[in-house]
């Protein structure tokens, strides 16, 4: 079965550093072209956060060549599809259009790089700022629950570490956007070197190379990208954060720092996590949902970055259930699992949903060519999908027993969200 | 270089559409099949015709309990055993209802696909139904009752379901209300399963790495299961929205309000479909839309609008969604308006030839992964659609005139009928719409009771 993950493609670098991988599926008229800039929330600074996700916007707003609201309606009249996405650690572009429309998307995603900042205006920057504050509006402050994460990571991550803040940013600071450093912040990062462009799907190698390098090759590179600082991590004691939404049910979230991706530990992380909630037979999930019945859901994963990780686990009480009373059974659960270990079949089960995740995995070309570039970015080797499966099939139970040992016994972040008006007289 | 200008397209597509095979196995089960061979993958999906419509009076989210419990044990296998026979073929399964089916998904490695056509069979034939499962799932289903209303976009749409289908059995939430789920009994499931989950009430769609003779050949070894005749499906009270009407839901402190507008339609399967399409993707189905564009990208109110035409099988109904900044509803309302007006009175041929060119150009796109083709299938059977409507989809959109589009707009869209229904702060919000409105505002609470 491994020799479909085993994937062809080719991969070139243009002279001015971009990155390009050419891979070929000709099973349906689409192309994907994939664009990565190694540029997320963590090369912000405390005070102008916010703005890798702001450029998730300014990038559809026009370029030199192309008038506002022209990217969408290019796309969208060839019959494409198109969006972004914003992580702590990149920024992706991307669209899946018809095949023989594959020069257009080139021309979009080539104007953008080159020559967005001619386009750039106040009145741009101040609509998208709205817009912004209403997506941080919808997605997060009206959104039960919605701002959870934003209090985790930053009382994970000290102060002073990249991964304080959220990749929307701090709504004080997406008032306060100015165009000079909006300008500033494209030039320091939206490079050619500093990118990684995968084209995917009905192409021919040669033809696809030489639009690649029409388009791209002329874009002069930038300076060197600036280096994050990390500062040392480690938390020194558990905190306990208490926060009120307007909300019915209590939900608590642990998290303990782990690794950063591709380390050792996280695939083993990973499998833990899958035996924890993967499956209604997943220890924290019999135990809490299907025999105690005090949750009403419970799910765990480990959060990978580039520079560092988490491993969170999050319950939803059921009606007047103490979330103290959730704590101590899934630190009993913990415990067990660190006394008696996992079992055989739990691994054997575990490794079988990641295996077979990785074959439906490779039906949509969209996130396939993602992943693709995910391992060009991060590994620096497009063909990676074998290796990263195998870091999970060869685990032995001993290396996902010891994860409890090593990670979960460690200081933790206690983020305990009740109601405002306390409906079942809990807490 | 010159990038003044857009490159054109390049050479035309080849596309061929799946071919689509259809076959009854002796007990009336009705089989849709394509073959798919690009990924050793096989998508089942049983659909059966017993969506919530089918909810006794007071008994809302009977259909929805009974799909969760569904597979909470079946044939020899408890809850868990099931659980962890499907996990550790790494096959996934997965239960959906809707307001006319349930769906019943597994999809599987193709060498694993026997056992998992196996285990699916196991759920739909013979499911447990234990007392202990289903009052555990019963909690579950009132806890996330409880929780739904804590998300205003949620109270949005399921009170804008229940004031624009009013009167009909699409008007009850799918998941029920807490009322009726709590006056469900385990006899209730157990019967609503056996009337429903019969072979001549559902269809089995495959959509994978087999052959179709392979296919049949384990077919009848595991689907040879008894042939119960459905009750006739009737659908008597239909309901017409009269007359436009205003309604307010308070949420303290909302950041936002969250908007709905619309009224019912005409169905899926009626001939002005894809006049209405065409038009709805001018108006709000799409992100160059006008109403997106006008309320996202002049104003910067929302993160997002759009419009469409919903259908459920006997009855649809036209919507525009959104969830504004507090201070702008009451601005939001006169652009809508405003959008809705200018919609009827003025199409452009660009405007037609840019949606039209969007649905043609996308539809391979739409056949991409097995569970897309396989839910294609499903709408096939969901409204009763023509044989050949994926073979004439590229021909029916091309020769859809302005004339037919226009025609959609002054008649499918009706301002007389609208039904507004904005969930907000009352202290910031209600005074706007007050001032932009001469219609009685009527506020109801979250469960959509009138607040005198």
């Amino acid at each position: 079965m491994n020799e479909i993950l085993d994937i062809k493609y080719q991969k070139h670098i243009l002279k001015n550093g971009l990155e390009l991988v050419l891979y070929k599926d000709t099973s349906l008229p689409i192309v994907s072209v994939n664009l990565w800039y190694k540029v997320g929330s963590a090369n912000e600074i405390e005070g102008k956060t916010g703005f890798s996700h702001l450029f998730e916007h300014m990038m559809f707003q026009g370029s030199k060549n192309v008038p506002k609201e022209m990217h969408f309606k290019y796309i969208e009249e060839a019959g494409g599809n198109l969006n972004g996405s914003t992580s702590i650690d990149r920024t992706n572009y991307y669209e899946t259009v018809p095949s023989n429309s594959l020069e257009l998307a080139l021309w979009l995603e080539s104007d953008r790089m080159g020559f967005l900042l001619d386009a750039m205006t106040q009145d741009k920057l101040d609509n998208q700022k709205d817009v912004v504050m209403n997506e941080r509006r919808q997605r997060y402050d009206n959104q039960p629950y919605g701002l959870a994460w934003e209090i985790i990571f930053s009382n994970l991550f000290p102060t002073d570490h990249p991964y304080h803040w959220p990749t929307i940013g701090w709504m004080k600071d997406i008032e306060q956007f100015e165009l000079e450093d909006v300008k500033h912040f494209f030039k320091t990062y939206y490079s050619p070197n500093n990118a990684s462009l995968v084209v995917g799907g009905n192409i021919n190698y040669d033809d696809a190379l030489d639009l690649v390098k029409k388009y791209f090759e002329e874009i002069p590179s930038g300076n060197s990208i600036p280096q994050i600082k990390i500062p040392q991590l480690e938390l020194k004691q558990s905190k306990k954060i208490v926060h009120r939404d307007n909300v019915q049910l209590s939900k608590l979230y642990l998290a303990w720092n782990t690794v950063e991706l591709y380390n050792d530990d996280d695939s083993p992380l990973d499998i833990l996590s899958d035996i924890l909630t993967g499956s209604k037979n997943g220890r924290l999930f019999k135990s809490l949902v299907f025999e105690k019945q005090i949750a009403q859901d419970v799910s765990s994963f480990q959060y990978s970055g580039k520079l560092s990780g988490m491993f969170v686990i999050v319950a939803t009480a059921k009606p007047g259930v103490n979330l103290d009373l959730i704590k101590s059974e899934i630190l009993k659960v913990l415990n067990q699992i660190e006394h008696d270990g996992i079992t055989v079949s739990e691994l054997e089960r575990s490794k079988n949903t990641v295996s077979s995740s990785f074959i439906y995995s490779l039906q949509n070309l969209n996130s396939l060519v993602n992943q693709i570039n995910n391992y060009n970015t991060n590994i620096g080797e497009p063909n990676s999908f074998i290796y990263d499966l195998e870091r999970v099939t060869s685990l032995e139970k001993a290396k996902v027993d010891s994860m409890i040992n090593t990670y979960l016994k460690n200081s933790f972040v206690e983020l305990h969200i009740l109601p405002k008006e306390v409906a079942f007289g809990n807490e | 270089m010159n990038r003044s200008t857009a490159p054109d397209s390049t050479g035309k597509l080849n596309f061929q559409l799946p071919g689509i095979q259809q076959f009854t196995l002796n007990n009336g089960l009705n089989i849709l099949f394509v073959e798919k061979n690009n990924l050793p993958i096989v998508n089942m999906s049983l659909i059966v015709n017993a969506g919530s419509r089918f909810d006794p009076k007071n008994k809302s989210g009977l259909a929805y309990l009974t799909s969760m419990l569904i597979d909470e044990g079946a044939g020899d296998f408890s809850a868990l055993e099931l659980d962890n026979e499907i996990e550790s073929l790494g096959s996934i399964f997965g239960v959906s209802t809707d307001s006319d089916l349930i769906y019943l998904n597994m999809l599987s490695i193709s060498d694993k696909f026997e056992r998992s056509l196996e285990l699916l069979s196991m759920v739909y034939t013979t499911p447990i139904f234990s007392i202990d499962d289903f009052d555990r799932e019963k909690q579950k289903l009132l806890t996330s009752i409880i929780r739904n209303y804590d998300d205003p976009s949620y109270i949005a749409s399921s009170n804008f379901r229940n004031l624009v289908f009013n009167n009909s059995p699409y008007a009850n939430p799918i998941i029920g209300d807490s009322k009726s789920v709590e006056s469900i009994t385990n006899s209730e499931v157990i019967q609503f399963h056996k009337n429903a989950f019969t072979p001549d009430n559902s269809h089995l769609i495959v959509v994978g790495n087999i052959s179709q003779s392979q296919l049949e050949t384990l077919l009848n070894k595991y689907f040879s299961v008894s042939t119960n005749k459905r009750k006739e499906d009737s659908f008597l009270s239909l309901s017409k929205n009269e007359k436009s009407s205003f309604y307010f839901i308070n949420k303290d402190g909302a950041a936002q309000s969250e908007i709905r507008i619309g009224h019912l339609t005409n169905n899926r399967n009626d001939p002005d479909y894809y006049a209405k399409i065409i038009m709805n993707s001018i108006l709000g189905g799409q992100f160059s839309s006008r109403l997106n564009l006008n309320l996202r990208e002049d104003k910067g109110f929302t993160y997002g609008i759009s419009s469409g035409f919903y259908y459920n099988r006997h009855l649809g109904n036209f919507q525009i969604s959104t969830s504004v900044q507090s201070e702008n509803s009451g601005e939001t309302i006169n652009e809508i308006e405003k959008e809705i007006n200018g919609i009827k009175q003025n199409i452009s041929s660009e405007e037609i030839d840019f949606s039209k060119s969007y649905l043609i150009k996308r539809f391979p796109a739409m056949f991409e992964t097995y569970s897309q083709i396989s839910n294609n299938l499903s709408s096939l059977i969901h409204y009763s659609l023509d044989k050949k409507y994926f073979d004439n989809y590229i021909q029916n959109i091309e020769s859809c005139t302005k004339h037919e589009i226009e025609i959609a707009a002054q008649q499918r869209i009706i301002a007389d009928e609208l039904i507004y229904l904005i969930v907000g702060d009352r202290d910031k919000v209600l005074p706007q719409l007050r001032s932009i409105t001469n219609q009685n505002i009527i506020e109801l609470d979250k469960f959509g009771q009138k607040v005198s």
